[in-house]
């Protein structure tokens, strides 16, 4: 029994870390309608903005976040404005060029640190919490915890706020929402700066956990893919139960079967969930198609 | 913008053809080996390491006479894949006339670029690269003086029977251990070659384990392990899994009475993750370190000295050592030779018999069928304070003893 307990706790712990790392993907998938190939790679500058900080100015990786958080935003707002929109007329171009900040970003890594793995320092990566035979590790407590915050807190500025309303009517029809007045650039490139700056979140509280790598992202970014169309397209309830599906689904199939087939077994139920739902658990019908979601 | 007169222009295209024409001249004298490694990408630390043992190899054959009388030039060829390995060859080979080629860094590109030498009729000498079915290949241009994967998994196996075992105070029958390796085909030959040898020991293999180096968690893999209680674990992996590994283990309470890494685990890396008290105690199968005793390895620390004298640090890796020895072996091996023929250098091959404890790695030189040096093995480091400390085997150790472990 404790043995499965354990097993329970660890799955939850790794869907905060899915959870995490998909909700921005997510977010920009369901506003701005692209896919952000790239995100993996903003998780990425996220960790190493941790370390820049912890290096530079001596600040806990948890401090970072203060520094880390605000850069990301602002680099979601410029790749939106400079790269993003200028091809807004050309969907499979806005994906090429996602997929070009991708190189670009891991190159230029690449370039700086030779490849090098780093590590950053903090007090709390250190501290576990013990009962009987269970050990949390806190650093990943914290990420669960923060996965609950931003889902409540994007579920709250989405359906309470004049900006979280403008934002949900420009992802269900841009040309309406348009001619109601609300600025559609605008909101997409306050989507784009947030879901970045989300993704600098899940970076900066996931550099305590890994060894840093230039290509570190590409192995969140399978399994966020997975995630946000498990949980359905759009949805942050999506992203947030998603993961802690796919976290549980890994936990048991690698510690009862085999960690060799834990991937194997998330995609056969992930195959299995599309067909039964092709718009993923949380989407609406028809979502996967134009990424029309509802909030509710 | 600058005047060009009509004399200054003769006197720089006289100037141009004179450096041409010595360009040539020294080309023809010079023996030109292409030094295969990756140069530029994740793996470029080490790739430039590797280099840093071909170039202090160099300084020494060119002291002693070069090779087939002439001095040794160097030629990087810089390839982090296959692709880029072959184009690196058909480059060097075609364009700069390269006598003889030498790596790899990465047993991926090893492969095809033997093979692309192989169409020049070049030779490959291998002295980094790990996978078994290189030599297994029987490939005519392509020697092996340093360890493979076989070598690594051996010396895994002999730490546990010779030494671990009685320091545990147990016989091998009652020893039980717990095989954790990455999931593609080098953890797993080598996994598989270890439980082999295990078994045939008496030792008890609890269970083997595999996970993809990239893994976001490994808390089932060390679950699995922990729960299964071994006396010995063992990972052979890369450094982000490795590292991952470690730290799960001290979060979910793992302490095996001995943790053993093979391959990967005895870098900064791994020491910054985890911090001292973090790997205190580990032990790790790597390439021979120029702490080695003299006895073992003649001239390891003269290497050192060499090292540091030309680059103005320690080595970075372990892995310059075995590319230097492996060099020397290939500057002899051409030169009683008296070519670089793959033919003629396969030929003397069989000449080459010298015990272990010859060259500075502890290296001897022995090739079987497939030219693999059947002498070339690693050591094993531990971590003692934050330093890697050559703990076995015991006379590669010198004075250095192992800690932490049963006693």
């Amino acid at each position: 029994m404790e043995t499965f307990l354990n097993i329970v706790i660890v799955g939850l712990l790794l869907g905060g870390i899915y959870g995490l790392v998909s909700m921005g993907l997510n977010l920009i998938f369901g506003v701005v309608r692209i896919v952000n190939f790239a995100q993996g790679e903003l998780v990425m500058l996220g960790m190493y903005g941790a370390y820049l900080s912890w290096y530079l100015l001596g600040l806990d990786p948890y401090l970072s976040a203060l520094v880390v958080v605000p850069c990301l935003f602002v680099l979601g707002v410029i790749i939106q404005r400079f790269v993003l929109q200028p091809l807004q007329n050309e969907p499979s171009m806005q994906i090429f060029a996602t997929f070009g900040l991708l190189i670009l970003f891991q190159n230029i890594v690449l370039a700086i640190t030779r490849g090098t793995g780093y590590s950053v320092h903090s007090e709390v990566s250190r501290v576990v919490l013990s009962f009987e035979d269970i050990n949390i590790s806190l650093s990943r407590l914290i990420v669960l915890i923060m996965v609950i915050l931003v889902a409540v807190g994007a579920n709250w500025f989405l359906h309470s706020t004049m900006y979280g309303k403008a934002v949900r009517a420009v992802t269900q029809d841009r040309r309406s929402a348009r001619l109601m007045g609300i600025n559609v650039e605008l909101a997409f490139m306050l989507t784009f700066g947030v879901g970045s700056a989300l993704a600098g979140l899940a970076g900066v509280l996931l550099a305590p956990i890994y060894t840093l790598s230039p290509q570190i992202g590409g192995n969140f970014i399978l399994a966020a893919f997975a995630v946000v169309v498990l949980g359905g397209l759009g949805s942050v309830w999506g992203a947030f139960f998603g993961g802690f599906i796919i976290g549980l689904i890994e936990a048991f199939a690698g510690y009862y079967l085999n960690p060799e087939l834990k991937h194997a077994i998330w995609f056969l139920v992930f195959i299995a969930v599309l067909i039964v739902r092709p718009g993923g658990l949380f989407g609406i019908a028809g979502a996967e198609e134009v990424g029309l979601r509802e909030q509710d | 913008m600058m005047k060009l007169t009509r004399r200054a222009a003769l006197a720089g295209a006289a100037m141009a053809l004179c450096l041409a024409a010595g360009g040539t001249a020294m080309a023809q004298e010079t023996f030109k080996v292409g030094t295969i490694n990756p140069y530029s990408g994740p793996l470029a630390l080490y790739g430039g390491e590797v280099n840093r043992g071909y170039e202090l190899a160099a300084d020494a054959v060119n002291e002693a006479g070069g090779i087939l009388g002439r001095q040794v030039e160097i030629l990087k060829g810089d390839a982090t894949n296959p692709q880029e390995g072959i184009a690196a060859v058909e480059r060097l080979a075609t364009r700069e006339n390269a006598d003889a080629f030498i790596g790899t860094y990465l047993s991926a590109v090893a492969g095809a670029a033997s093979e692309t030498a192989l169409n020049y009729n070049k030779l490959y000498w291998d002295t980094n690269a790990l996978a078994t079915n290189l030599t297994e290949r029987g490939l005519p241009n392509y020697i092996r003086s340093g360890p493979y994967s076989v070598s690594f998994a051996d010396v895994s196996i002999d730490l546990i029977l010779n030494s671990l075992a009685a320091r545990l105070g147990k016989q091998p029958g009652d020893l039980t251990v717990w095989l954790e390796h990455e999931e593609s085909v080098y953890g797993t030959s080598i996994a598989e070659h270890q439980k082999e040898r295990l078994e045939a020991a008496g030792v008890k293999v609890l269970g083997i384990g595999a996970h993809s180096y990239k893994s976001i968690d490994l808390t089932d893999s060390v679950l699995r392990a922990r729960d299964a209680n071994p006396d010995i674990w063992v990972q052979t992996g890369y450094v982000p899994d490795g590292n991952l590994l470690l730290r799960t283990a001290r979060d979910q309470g793992f302490k095996p009475k001995a943790t053993v890494f093979v391959g990967t685990g005895d870098t900064k890396e791994t020491l910054e993750a985890m911090g001292a008290d973090g790997v205190e105690g580990l032990l790790v199968v790597s390439y021979p370190r120029p702490d080695i005793s003299e006895d073992y390895g003649p001239g390891s620390k003269a290497y050192l000295e060499a090292y540091r004298a030309k680059y103005g640090e320690d080595p970075i890796a372990p892995q310059s050592m075995a590319a230097f020895v492996g060099f020397k072996i290939m500057a002899q091996a051409i030169n009683k030779a008296g070519s670089a023929e793959p033919e003629a250098v396969s030929g003397v091959l069989g000449s080459f018999d010298e015990p272990l404890r010859t060259y500075e790695t502890g290296f001897g030189a022995k090739f079987d069928d497939n030219k693999q040096n059947q002498r070339a093995y690693p050591t094993v480091i531990q971590w003692q304070g934050g330093k890697q400390v050559t703990v076995f085997p015991d006379d590669a150790a010198g004075d250095n003893k192992m800690v932490n472990i049963g006693n």
